[in-house]
């Protein structure tokens, strides 16, 4: 184990949690992401057959995710499948810290920063469905007008937990779990909060599968929709209690836009500036794990990283081809993959390491953390 | 005028409708009050009207809601209420 | 290093009131209502006709570098708000290209109005089966700020859309204010944007929310909101660099708070919104005998005006000052509204006027406070209030100071 002497203005990773393809529970997934991939049975994803999706089309679930069968029949009566991902990403997390004896405050102090596409496109849709089948227009179901509402999920999370802090929704495209971690770090550094739970959600359904279907690009191969809730707790140097280890230090995030169709170009000086920003040198960079887009935008993305790190590096941690494209959610799933993957390996402690993505839209995000391992 | 007329199949309707839209484990009484014995809330008594709504093909106003307290009100409501 | 103060400096604005911030200031001053028949989709069969509709919006006059039929309607508004904006801080989008910034977006619905006309080409079983992607492209929320950071080719800026309901406005505001006091950003573009949606509108007429004819804030006899569509985007920047460029400043940005409820899906907490009020006022370094105007939430629901009242007077005792609620003007323009509600109490600083609470008749006992009833009025404003309450339990409330250069 690595011993940290933790300053105070400064900002880590202390604790994660996954609702992921491979289960409920943080090892499951640290289990299924850093598998021998060659072992398992067929290419290593979790995915399955869908016959209500587009085309009937493969998806990796959650394994037997049922709302009520996971998180039990009170307050869960009208509970979407987004905002049952995002509750159990939170009661997993809080249950790991509580096992470990480090329970999580909850109450004033304590903010909530959840990335989401729409959050459940199923509802919405759903939703406008009753008023247009309707008979009359206003026959829509008056108990799901919250699950209409993007913050549905980080609100639902609120209420059963009692998080009093801040408590945000963010969209972003596909680097939003980045970016909800630059809002995070500001929401810290400015005092608004003595920690915060940084994360992202996507759920699968029709309905997200109709859309996602749509909104690809003709050049890409897109692999299975995946779905979870994936979550960092992210607190001050000096707000880290006795006992909690800090698993990483967030270091920088830089976020932008390509807005000269110079896609390489943006994507790189996004990168380096990260890096600056961090104090970090491309060759110390143990790990750096991609946003998982293909065709043309992908490739800027995986060229560059290679280019910068090398193919160790690039080749360190597995996210997408084991749990399908979790869009809003793939970054945060990205820095998880990272913090199980590194835990195994003692060559990463002390190294800094780098979480990409990029979107169809142009849309760049770069976060740099440094890996502290972790006692075992 | 009414459009409906309560007879024991229209109150085991409106029993069946209001045990979902409450969850009621328990069995609901004629004057168990909603909010002080079942634990209902504000979204709960609106998908209750709504739904009494679309089965019966009537229209409840507003103002009825405050009043629909207990099964014997929401049957006076309903009784009341006129074809949509 | 000490905070930088934080300034706003330029206000792009389109509500039902008028577009641009000279009308919307004529509007508030003359205390115009923008209610009316609803024509953005087909209101047959609601048993309510009325909302706050943008008229006279040109998607091409603001949308340059897109062709204007992939943006959706809410996102069109954002990026007209946000040129608005930038050209009325006195500043070309070229001046702010090289300079890290922020474009912070908040929206209750994003762009749920091209997912409804989706859904109802299902309904009707129109859909074709291969759906328009430009349609499908228009869906993500996120575009809201996506679009005006590539529309303005604002190559430094961290594009976020908030999607925190009814309180977004205010939540992309504060984001702004602590990027730009921190020095993470030399500028900030924050605020909100909203279509009409039809989804909405069903909800909220579902929940016995929406007014038969006015919305009327406070008053005895309210009803209940309207809903509405419009956008607010504010330019936000150090104080410093606004005095080295000779900007003019609308209002100093003081402080703001957020918490949340974590108590009910749809009904608001008195405790939890007079608790946000004291945050922001102490962030502020504010003493609630300093403030001289809250711009409440203000729905004109029976719920939100007795909880929020309430809440004003555990933070400011028996003699509150003026609480005016700017929907009952501009409806309800969702994610929108606490946005324009910042607009417009930095207006009522710079000018020194009070925007009146329209359509007001008697007072409720309940929420008895100075609402400044359907007229406007002058004073000599140093500290305004603007809350912005959400479904969720989100809240936020922004503090804004008079500006003067001494």
């Amino acid at each position: 184990m690595t011993t940290v002497a933790v300053p105070t203005d400064r900002h880590f990773i202390t604790a994660w949690s996954a609702v992921s393809p491979y289960g409920l529970e943080s090892a499951d997934y640290a289990r299924g992401v850093t598998a021998d991939v060659a072992a398992d049975a067929g290419d290593g994803s979790r995915a399955v057959p869908v016959p209500d999706g587009h085309a009937g089309e493969q998806a990796c679930l959650v394994p037997g995710f049922e709302v009520r069968e996971v998180l039990g029949r009170a307050g869960t009566r009208t509970m979407d499948r987004a905002t049952g991902l995002a509750v159990t990403a939170v009661r997993e997390l809080f249950d790991e810290a509580s096992r470990a004896r480090r329970p999580v405050p909850v109450g004033t102090g304590t903010a909530l920063v959840l990335a989401t596409t729409l959050g459940s496109a199923q509802s919405q849709h759903d939703f406008a469905h009753a008023s247009f089948t309707g008979e009359k227009p206003y026959d829509v179901p008056a108990q799901y007008m919250p699950n209409v509402l993007m913050n549905c999920p980080a609100a639902a999370s609120a209420i059963r937990f009692g998080l009093k802090g801040p408590n945000t929704t963010l969209a972003g495209g596909r680097p939003s779990g980045l970016l909800a971690l630059g809002y995070a770090r500001r929401l810290l550094a400015a005092g608004r909060a003595e920690r915060v739970l940084v994360g992202a959600v996507e759920e699968y359904s029709p309905s997200r599968s109709w859309i996602e279907h749509h909104t690809r690009a003709a050049d890409e191969t897109p692999g299975p929709l995946g779905e979870g809730c994936a979550l960092l707790l992210v607190e001050p140097g000096n707000g880290i209690p006795a006992g909690r280890t800090a698993l990483a230090e967030l270091l920088a995030v830089d976020a932008r836009v390509d807005v000269d169709d110079r896609l390489a170009t943006t994507a790189e000086a996004c990168v380096r500036a990260a890096l600056a920003a961090a104090g970090v040198e491309a060759p110390d960079v143990w790990a750096a794990v991609a946003g998982g887009l293909t065709g043309r935008t992908g490739h800027v993305e995986t060229a560059l990283l290679r280019r910068l790190f090398g193919p160790e590096a690039t080749d360190r941690v597995h996210v997408h081809t084991h749990i399908g494209d979790t869009a809003a959610a793939s970054t945060t799933f990205q820095l998880a993959a990272l913090l199980a993957t590194a835990k195994g390996d003692p060559t990463s402690h002390g190294r800094p390491a780098v979480i990409t993505s990029i979107d169809r839209d142009g849309s760049v995000a770069c976060a740099v953390v440094r890996l502290l391992g972790e006692e075992t | 005028m009414s459009a409906i007329t309560i007879d024991e199949a229209v109150e085991a309707q409106v029993r069946e409708i209001i045990a979902d839209a409450l969850e009621l484990e328990e069995e609901l009484t004629r004057t168990g009050l909603f909010v002080d014995d079942y634990g209902a809330d504000s979204l709960a008594a609106i998908e209750l009207l709504s739904t009494l709504e679309k089965t019966f093909g009537v229209t409840i106003e507003q103002d009825e809601l405050p009043k629909m307290v207990n099964l014997e009100a929401v049957l006076e409501v309903l009784a009341r209420a006129e074809a949509r | 290093m000490t905070a930088r103060r934080v300034v706003l400096t330029g206000i792009g604005v389109l509500s039902s009131i008028g577009n641009g911030v000279t009308e919307f200031t004529r509007g508030l001053r003359e205390g115009r209502c923008g209610a009316g028949p609803i024509t953005r989709f087909d209101s047959t069969g609601f048993r309510r006709q009325l909302a706050h509709e943008v008229h006279d919006f040109t998607p091409s006059q603001w949308v340059r570098h897109t062709p204007a039929e992939q943006l959706g309607r809410a996102t069109q508004f954002s990026v007209a708000a946000a040129r608005m904006a930038v050209s009325d801080a006195g500043l070309d989008p070229a001046d702010l290209r090289e300079r890290p910034g922020l474009v912070t977006v908040g929206t209750t619905d994003g762009e749920a109005d091209a997912l409804d006309r989706l859904v109802e080409a299902q309904a009707n079983g129109t859909v074709p089966a291969d759906l328009d992607p430009v349609a499908v492209g228009r869906l993500a929320a996120h575009r809201l700020a996506l679009a005006v950071v590539r529309e303005l080719r604002l190559s430094r800026a961290v594009p976020s859309v908030l999607g925190t309901a009814c309180a977004a406005g205010n939540y992309a505001v504060g984001d702004g204010y602590d990027a730009v006091r921190s020095g993470e950003a030399d500028w900030a573009l924050v605020g909100g944007a909203d279509a009409l949606t039809r989804r909405t509108f069903a909800g909220f007429h579902r929940l016995g929310l929406v007014a038969s004819d006015r919305c009327r804030p406070f008053d005895a006899d309210r009803e209940g909101l309207l809903t509405a569509e419009g956008a607010g985007v504010l330019v936000l920047e150090d104080l410093e660099s606004a005095r080295a460029r000779g900007a003019r400043v609308y209002a100093e940005l003081l402080g703001y708070g957020l918490n949340c409820d974590a108590h009910h899906p749809t009904a608001p907490h008195t405790d939890s919104v007079a608790q946000v009020m004291r945050l922001a006022l102490a962030d502020a370094g504010v003493k609630p005998e300093e403030v001289d105007l809250i711009s409440a939430h203000g729905t004109g629901t029976p719920t939100n005006d007795v909880t929020e009242i309430r809440a004003v007077r555990q933070v400011f005792g028996d003699r509150p000052p003026r609480t005016v609620a700017l929907k009952s003007m501009l409806g309800h323009t969702m994610g929108a509204a606490s946005a324009l509600g910042a607009a417009a109490s930095a207006l009522a600083l710079a000018h020194g006027f009070v925007p009146p609470t329209v359509n007001h008749r008697t007072t409720d006992p309940e929420c008895a406070v100075d609402c400044v009833p359907n007229h406007a009025v002058d004073a000599d404003l140093r500290v305004v209030v603007n809350n912005g309450l959400a479904f969720g339990g989100n809240n936020a409330a922004v503090v804004l100071g008079r500006h003067q250069e001494s």
